[in-house]
């Protein structure tokens, strides 16, 4: 108990460090997801096939991957990004592909019929899609959207890669050191808190939907 | 003066003719009902008065102003957006399967375009709603959400829907054909309600009763073309076309 107490401050800072990534990753990929879903269905078609490859691309291959290329690659070239943005800037661009799939295929999920009644109501397209199509699309892509936030708290460990110390690199940190797997559990069980509480809130905000069907 | 004028319409999905020339002029006031059997073109017909899908060749007027006219090469032209969407404004449709934006309440279905569109002050438009919501017999649902509403019910709030709008001209595509048979009723009268009040509407339908009982002229469909045209009595009861008497003794035997 004393040793687990022990551990708690640089569990914490640890901590800190993943909750960082966490919601900053969330904030900006977001809404990121959201304009890259609505371009992917764009009648631009440069911008289209922009956006497939871009989802190809970053979903393609490994975040760990990405990681390194942001620090690492971008380095070979001249370009010496700080680890935390680097690690920041993967994710945020990772996640942003996901969350894109996620909103293109709740925009696709959306009946011809609603478009056509606004349509013939006058709106005009913005009018239409902020009104009418992403309010339903929200209600729809909850589900999915939790699944990927709760893959992003697991995910940030992934940092330790760029040796930033978050939860779970300090926690390898002290069972090395302290030749005991006690950290290992401790991080497990903040983790647990984590995305129970990702899981709690989604269940909450889908309640908030179910006025309508 | 007509209030809406089709002349000539072609139109091809891919390398389907669905529309070989079909013409209309639509009088203030009148309930024009188009009948015909699946495939015969007048839904397709029915969208193209109101630009949910664009013809090949023809010429739309609503309200004199033209919408498209063919071209110096013979192919459709179609006025500028702007101009499109003013034209539009004098239109009203209802679908086969309602279209309630299931997000929001009777009432704010109702406000939505008056109030972005036409830039109605809130209160007026929730004023307008509750008076449309009343005449079509569902002034107790107003803060409902369509998911609650039978599918009478829901079709009777998209007609009030199309009403908020103030439109000159009603366009109805198969208003009945998605409900059971014990709420088609309720859809048919509302519906004759305003064709007493003089409302102009183009009502694709396959209720032949309705047809025969509410318009003032009737037009059968098949293969693209208009076959048969004239009052109810003359293309309902009296049916010259061998076409036209084929298809209505199918779909009255099924009854």
């Amino acid at each position: 108990m004393d040793y687990i107490l022990m551990l708690l401050p640089s569990m914490f800072s640890g901590l800190t460090v993943t909750l960082k990534l966490f919601f900053l990753t969330l904030i900006a990929a977001l809404p990121l997801g959201m304009l890259m879903g609505i371009a992917r269905l764009s009648r631009i078609k440069p911008l289209k096939w922009f956006m497939e490859f871009y989802v190809w691309l970053f979903r393609g291959t490994p975040l760990l991957l990405q990681l390194l290329f942001m620090y690492f690659g971008l380095m070979t070239i001249g370009l010496r990004l700080e680890r935390e943005i680097a690690a920041y800037l993967a994710f945020v661009l990772n996640y942003a592909a996901y969350l894109a799939e996620i909103f293109r295929s709740g925009i696709q999920s959306i009946p011809q019929g609603q478009y056509e009644a606004a349509d013939v109501l006058g709106l005009n397209r913005i009018q239409t899609m902020k009104n009418i199509i992403l309010p339903q699309v929200i209600k729809r892509v909850l589900p999915p959207i939790g699944n990927e936030v709760i893959n992003l708290v697991k995910d940030t460990a992934l940092i330790y890669i760029l040796a930033i110390s978050e939860l779970s690199r300090v926690a390898r940190t002290h069972v090395m050191r302290d030749g005991t797997f006690v950290p290992f559990i401790v991080a497990a069980i903040f983790y647990l808190i984590m995305t129970g509480a990702v899981q709690q809130f989604f269940k909450w905000l889908e309640s908030k939907f179910d006025y309508y069907r | 003066m007509f209030v809406l004028q089709a002349h000539d319409i072609y139109k091809k999905f891919g390398s389907l003719e669905v529309l070989k020339g079909v013409s209309l002029q639509v009088q203030k006031g009148e309930v024009i009902a188009i009948i015909g059997p699946s495939g015969s073109g007048k839904s397709t017909f029915l969208r193209c008065l109101n630009y949910l899908e664009t013809i090949d060749k023809g010429k739309i007027e609503i309200n004199g102003e033209i919408m498209v006219s063919n071209g110096p090469n013979g192919h459709a032209v179609y006025s500028s957006d702007r101009e499109i969407s003013k034209m539009r404004r004098s239109m009203g449709m209802v679908f086969q399967n309602f279209n309630l934006f299931p997000h929001k309440s009777v009432l704010e279905n109702l406000t939505m375009a008056p109030i972005m569109v036409k830039q109605m002050d809130r209160s007026e438009a929730e004023d307008k709603a509750r008076e449309l919501l009343n005449k079509v017999g569902l002034a107790q649902k107003v803060n409902n959400y369509p998911f609650e509403l039978s599918g009478g019910q829901q079709q009777r709030v998209a007609i009030a829907r199309a009403l908020a709008m103030e439109p000159d001209i009603m366009c109805f595509d198969e208003p009945t054909s998605a409900l059971d048979p014990e709420l088609t009723g309720e859809v048919l009268q509302v519906m004759k309600d305003l064709a007493l009040e003089d409302m102009t509407m183009i009502v694709v339908t396959h209720e032949i009763g309705f047809a025969r009982e509410v318009a003032d002229r009737v037009l059968f469909m098949d293969d693209g073309l208009i076959v048969e045209e004239g009052t109810a009595e003359e293309v309902i009861v009296h049916p010259r076309e061998e076409r036209t008497q084929a298809f209505l003794s199918k779909v009255l035997m099924a009854r």
